[in-house]
């Protein structure tokens, strides 16, 4: 038995299967006023007995929403001397070329709060410059007495030696037992000093609010009968158990979209199709990532509003277009569509909840793509009189169009705004979508897999079992991750094989022992090192293998060769007689779970129902005329149906689009492939 | 032939993202720093008579740089004179708009035979042989000692590479892997435009291709024109002058700027720009021309991706032969100070016209090089790096502190932690330059104090800056902008102030200090009427004293203080309120 809870901005899904039995259970809840209340609500709502659950999977936005909207803890910054403003200074490019009025973040932490104190570590972990305890003591009683209960700690070059930033530690916790305190070197061990000072910083700002979060929900979870352990979702797609999350809120800012990720990956194994371009389209953005040779894609960091964040975490490339992206018509006349949105408040038109400004949602229901009696299973009803005349008074008069053809417009321009940005994604990271298949995940994201799939060269493209709820469902299919990196600055000799192996250990080490309480049945360590040619400033990540660490020089070679495939793959050449070098080596240990079974779906037979259960009338192309497309429900698909376009495959949370010219088959797992027919 | 207005947005939103896919392939080909980096260059895609449809820029300004050079591209071959497959090469500064090093490198696009389109782009090459490494020579006296030339030369004619020519140039150039690396980025980059184009041919036809361009033209150049049309008719006038060009010391050249708006007309005349510069200061005519588009287009709209609706707009002219328009054999390697004047002068003159529109000027460019070579001893190195400094004050707010000039585009600072990695240098201070200059209702941005230790000898200092003797100014009453300086403190205690620019400072020993102090951004408004909240902050924050705000601002030192009462009750309710 497994339960997984995503909490999102507007919803909390819940996905409970029982081995079992094969059930999978789902529920729903508006994520609205005491989350854990919430979430209690959502479990008893679900039947489920969480007495003798052993593991319950949490994803969370909270971090996420805490950097965006600002809201967070007063925080105190002390740095080494000459160096306060670091955090301020940040980069200083100018970001939006045309904007006269530009400017950076700003800092979280205003400058009365940043404080210097004597001390310098040189490049090479040298003390140049001992800690000055005094001066220590003094900045942190100014800034406790200015009401700071967060403090956050980035010496210069502490990622090469971090001695002073944990005698620090030692000192205020021994004065100031009650404050947060929270260490660059603890977070990340790389150099850059302003990414790293922000890092540290939006982990002293969210900290005290989700660990406080993260105690309640344990407590009325305990309250509950539940006496498992509670673990959350972190940004690389690997779980971890709540005292870390609690004492490093940053790594699981971007908790919310890996669900998805990680559920699709275990599908990409599966149905064994390695290479998969990730579409999961909600209410306001379109996440996109990619999963190549059957693993997901990962960078070393993000950042939220110009505020970097030096954590590991799934590649995800958010774009600002979703069912409730706000439609308008620009100064010269260009109808667009996003990337503002009209959020769940007040939402489209045609759910009455107040919205006025029209969305894509509302051209979709203009065109006919729904039947408002069961939308959403009844939970909405939909208003397509308000719709239409929204779109007919404030586009299409102007356009001198239709109102149908100025929503098939509508759709037009999102779904090649959408095949646009796949389009960037794949090529900037060095792939070819020809390679590829797609991916459509999240409520929305069927809707347009018929439209991608004409506009862009995948293969197919793929609507899993689901959709609306799959990124709850892929949390179930996590392992336990802990990640460790360090700066480490190497040439290719010798040398290099001792180097390796002191620091791959003292890694290995640290996040076995973190892992040693989970539940985790086996241990795998990966090894990667950041390489790049001598003199250029873009590393590229590549695996190295455990034989490799233990010898003196066998391994290089090896390392050599697979950082220029990699580096041949993203920039199409080499340079064969450069130097190579080492900038930093990164360690992930994985703790794995058993995963959730996967039922089949049986071959149809004679006493099956026929999926087919009317037809809708849908205004489509680019002349918006009437097309009759064949309903099915997609309940009573089995597998090996094939459903050729034009077709709608319903659920009750869920609409799938098969274009004319597409056929639609079913999967032993009951996954839909749409392909072109040739 | 007129185009529904969906087809005609589908297609300006697949000219655009070709554009961002031609940058993306460039940045991730390139071999060089300055490209992968620093992008300095720019991506355009044009339609056959070389008016820009697409647009993927660091630089702003090259953008408006790379039409005119495709223009003049067909006068010399005429529109019959290209072949599929040719590759053409161009840096000649009066056609390109800026300096040799930024050479364009440009393609012809056909479809079923016929001229369709043009890829383009203009980036600063590693080396183009110049009497300086990598370009930016401070002192040349004419355009040959600046390095190779290419007059509109095809390195590949219908598809055949001139062997002679890429021969020709890898011996002439000091970094020849890096040129060559390059050289195959940029026709990567430039066939890849080539292709989504042809892509759009084959779904939409030329004609419907073309006719939404030409929409798209219109609606672009309607929309700007409105918004010059909001713009009260009236002459206006902007000057600014440099402190010297680099040989003739003792020489203020001037840049001025006349901006006459007339309805939905723009005129920008250069008349009163003093003549062509003996130093290389001088700043090409077609890139005038661009920097004046970016200008406009920046206080008009913003919001949008630059096409040739937004070029056309602006009438500009200037004497012959001037600073603003030089003429061969003029030097113009570092351009980039005039540059940075031509658009701040136009600024200058709209400031009169839309004062609340207008933010007040930055400091003016600010960049050191610290390099040793030719020492047996000791190892080679260059460190070089641009230093942030103040921004100018918006009507509305004050400007930004610690950031690059405005003619360095997206480029960022480099982190210390790696250049003490990667340098003998050990960095005592990165911190705010809070000077009593760029005072107004809303102030400049602060410059930053950079200030690094030399830690081996040998060194020799060289510092790129200009306008500290001639600072920029404050608008609406504000304060003019600060003075960027460079203190050097040799290890017997020493100390010698730069404020110009200044070429091998050394040989300098382990221990010597250099404090590099950028300028803070011009004022906006009568500082008499800053918010004494505003100062309280700066008082808070630790930039000033009461005192010292209340001598600097003409602020009232009780008004001052009761503010500060408020601000430090409010910051204690905080406190408590957790």
């Amino acid at each position: 038995m497994r339960l997984a809870v995503d909490v999102g901005g507007t919803f909390i899904d819940f996905v409970y299967h029982d081995e079992l039995t094969g059930e999978v259970r789902t529920e729903k809840v508006r994520s609205a006023g005491t989350l854990s209340g919430r979430l209690v609500e959502g479990i008893r709502a679900l039947g489920a007995d969480i007495t003798s659950l052993p593991t319950i999977v949490h994803g969370s936005t909270m971090v996420l929403n805490s950097i965006v909207q600002e809201k967070g803890a007063r925080v105190g910054l002390i740095t080494t001397k000459g160096f306060r403003d670091v955090l301020e200074l940040a980069r200083g490019n100018r970001a939006e070329i045309y904007n006269l009025f530009y400017k950076q973040a700003t800092p979280l932490v205003p400058r009365y709060l940043r404080m210097e104190v004597s001390e310098r570590v040189d490049f090479r972990g040298v003390v140049v410059e001992p800690l000055d305890e005094q001066e220590l003591i003094a900045s942190v009683e100014t800034l406790v007495a200015q009401g700071v209960v967060s403090i956050a700690l980035c010496f210069l070059n502490a990622y090469a030696n971090p001695e002073h930033e944990l005698q620090a530690t030692r000192l205020i916790g021994k004065l100031y037992p009650d404050i947060f305190v929270s260490i660059s070197s603890d977070i990340v061990r790389e150099r850059r000093e302003f990414e790293r000072t922000s890092t540290t910083v939006l982990n002293a700002f969210t900290r005290p609010r989700f660990s406080g979060y993260l105690d309640q929900v344990g407590r009325r979870l305990a309250e509950e009968g539940f006496s498992g352990a509670l673990t959350v979702m972190q940004s690389t797609g690997g779980i971890t158990s709540t005292e870390i999350a609690s004492k490093v809120p940053v790594r699981v800012v971007q908790s919310g979209p890996a669900g998805g990720v990680i559920g699709a990956t275990r599908l990409s194994s599966l149905i064994n199709q390695g290479n998969m371009v990730v579409g999961d389209l909600g209410g306001t953005t379109f996440d996109v990532s990619l999963i190549s040779e059957g693993q997901y894609s990962e960078r070393s960091d993000v950042s939220i509003n110009r505020r970097p964040i030096m954590q590991p975490s799934i590649d995800i490339v958010s774009i600002g277009a979703g069912g409730g992206s706000i439609v308008s018509i620009d100064e010269e006349g260009g109808l667009r569509v996003g990337p503002e949105s009209a959020q769940a408040e007040p939402g489209p038109i045609c759910y009455g909840f107040g919205g006025t400004q029209i969305t894509l949602t509302d051209a979709l229901v203009t065109l006919g793509y729904f039947d408002p009696a069961v939308y959403m299973g009844g939970r909405i009803a939909l208003d397509t009189n308000s719709a239409e005349a929204a779109i007919k008074n404030q586009i299409a008069s102007h356009l001198g169009l239709s109102s149908e053809e100025a929503a098939s417009g509508i759709v037009r321009i999102a779904t090649t705004n959408m095949a646009y940005a796949i389009r960037q994604v794949t090529i900037e990271r060095g792939f070819d979508p020809r390679e590829f298949a797609m991916l459509c995940i999240g409520g929305g994201c069927g809707l347009f897999a018929g439209g991608l799939l004409d506009e862009l060269e995948f293969k197919s493209v793929i609507v899993p079992n689901m959709p609306a709820v799959f990124s709850a469902w892929g949390l179930l299919n996590a392992d336990y991750r802990e990640d460790v990196s360090r700066t480490l600055l190497t040439s290719l000799d010798d040398k290099t094989g001792p180097l390796l192996a002191d620091a791959f250990g003292e890694m290995e080490e640290r996040t076995r022992a973190a892992l040693a309480t989970t539940t985790a049945a086996s241990i795998r360590i990966e090894r990667f090192c950041e390489m790049r040619y001598t003199g250029q400033a873009h590393t590229i990540k590549v695996s190295v293998f455990a034989d490799e660490i233990s010898s003196e020089t066998t391994g290089l070679a090896g390392l050599r060769t697979r950082f220029e495939e990699a580096y041949a793959r993203q920039y199409r050449h080499i340079l064969r007689d450069s130097p190579v070098e080492i900038t930093a080596v990164r360690l992930a240990a994985i703790g794995e779970t058993e995963k959730p079974q996967v039922s089949e779906v049986l071959a149809r037979s004679a006493s099956d129902e026929a999926s087919l259960i009317g037809s809708r009338d849908i205004h489509f192309g680019s002349k918006a005329a009437q097309l009759q497309f064949a309903l099915h429900d997609r309940a009573r698909l089995r597998c090996d149906d094939v459903i050729q376009g034009p077709a709608v495959i319903e659920e009750w949370n869920s609409t799938v689009v098969v274009n004319p010219g597409q056929q639609a088959t079913v999967d032993r797992y009951g996954n839909l492939i749409l392909e072109k027919l040739k | 032939m007129s185009i529904d207005p969906i087809t005609r947005q589908v297609i300006r939103n697949a000219l655009r993202a070709a554009a961002g896919e031609m940058q993306t392939s460039l940045i991730k080909t390139a071999h060089s720093p300055l490209i992968y980096e620093v992008q300095d260059f720019g991506v355009a895609l044009t339609d056959a008579r070389g008016r820009l449809v697409g647009e993927g820029a660091a630089l702003a300004g090259f953008l408006g740089c790379l039409p005119p050079t495709i223009q003049k591209g067909l006068e010399v071959f005429g529109p019959d004179g290209f072949e599929e497959g040719d590759i053409i090469l161009a840096n000649e500064p009066y056609d390109t708009g800026t300096h040799i090093s930024d050479t364009v490198l440009y393609m012809p696009v056909f479809f079923e035979g016929r001229l369709v389109a043009f890829t383009a782009i203009m980036a600063h090459w590693a080396d183009i042989g110049a009497f300086a490494p990598g370009g930016w020579c401070p002192s040349t006296t004419d355009v040959h000692q600046e390095g190779l030339i290419f007059n509109h030369l095809k390195l590949y004619d219908a598809g055949r590479l001139n062997k002679e020519m890429l021969r020709l140039i890898l011996r002439n150039v000091r970094t020849p892997e890096a040129v060559n690396g390059d050289l195959n980025g940029l026709i990567a980059s430039c066939n890849t435009g080539a292709m989504r184009f042809q892509e759009l041919c084959r779904r939409y036809g030329v004609e419907t291709l073309n006719g939404a361009i030409e929409e798209i033209f219109e609606n672009s150049e309607a929309r700007m024109r409105r918004e010059v049309s909001e713009i009260p008719d009236g002459v206006y006038h902007g000057e600014a002058y440099l402190d010297h060009d680099g040989v003739e010391r003792s020489k203020r050249h001037r840049i001025a700027a006349t901006v006459t708006i007339r309805g939905s007309e723009i005129e920008i005349d250069f008349d009163g720009s003093d003549p062509v510069a003996r130093g290389p200061v001088n700043h090409p005519l077609v890139g005038t021309r661009a920097l004046c588009a970016t200008v406009l287009k920046c206080v008009t709209m913003p919001d949008d991706a630059t096409n040739d609706g937004h070029l056309r707009v602006a009438t500009v002219k200037a004497p012959r032969n001037s600073i603003v328009s030089p003429e061969y054999p003029a030097p113009c390697d570092s351009y980039g100070y005039v540059a940075e004047l031509v658009e701040y002068v136009v600024l200058k003159a709209l400031a009169r016209a839309i004062p609340h529109r207008i933010p007040a000027p930055s400091y003016q460019m600010y960049a050191y090089h610290l390099v040793r070579t030719g020492e047996s001893e000791h190892e080679p190195f260059i460190c070089a790096e641009p230093v942030d400094g103040g921004g100018g004050a918006f009507p509305f707010d004050d400007g930004p502190s610690g950031i690059m000039f405005l003619g360095n585009g997206d480029a960022p600072n480099s982190p210390i932690e790696i250049l003490e990695a990667s340098y003998p240098v050990r960095f005592t201070r990165y911190t705010f330059n809070p000077e009593n200059r760029g005072v107004g209702k809303y102030r400049g941005g602060f410059g930053v104090i950079r200030e690094l230790m030399v830690t081996e000898d040998k060194a020799y200092l060289q510092v790129s800056t200009e306008n500290n003797a001639n600072p920029l100014w404050g608008l609406a009453g504000g304060g003019d902008a600060g003075r960027s300086k460079t203190v050097v403190t040799f290890p017997d205690g020493a100390e010698h102030t730069f404020d110009d620019r200044v070429g091998d400072v050394g040989p300098l020993e382990a221990g010597t200090l250099i404090s590099m102090y950028t300028a803070n951004g011009g004022g906006w408004g009568d500082p008499g009427d800053r918010d004494p909240m505003r100062i309280a902050d700066d008082v808070v924050n630790g930039f000033f004293t009461a005192e010292e705000a209340a001598g600097s601002y003409g602020v009232d030192l009780g008004r001052i203080e009761e503010a500060l009462r408020q601000r430090r009750s409010e910051m204690s309710e905080v406190k408590h309120a957790r």
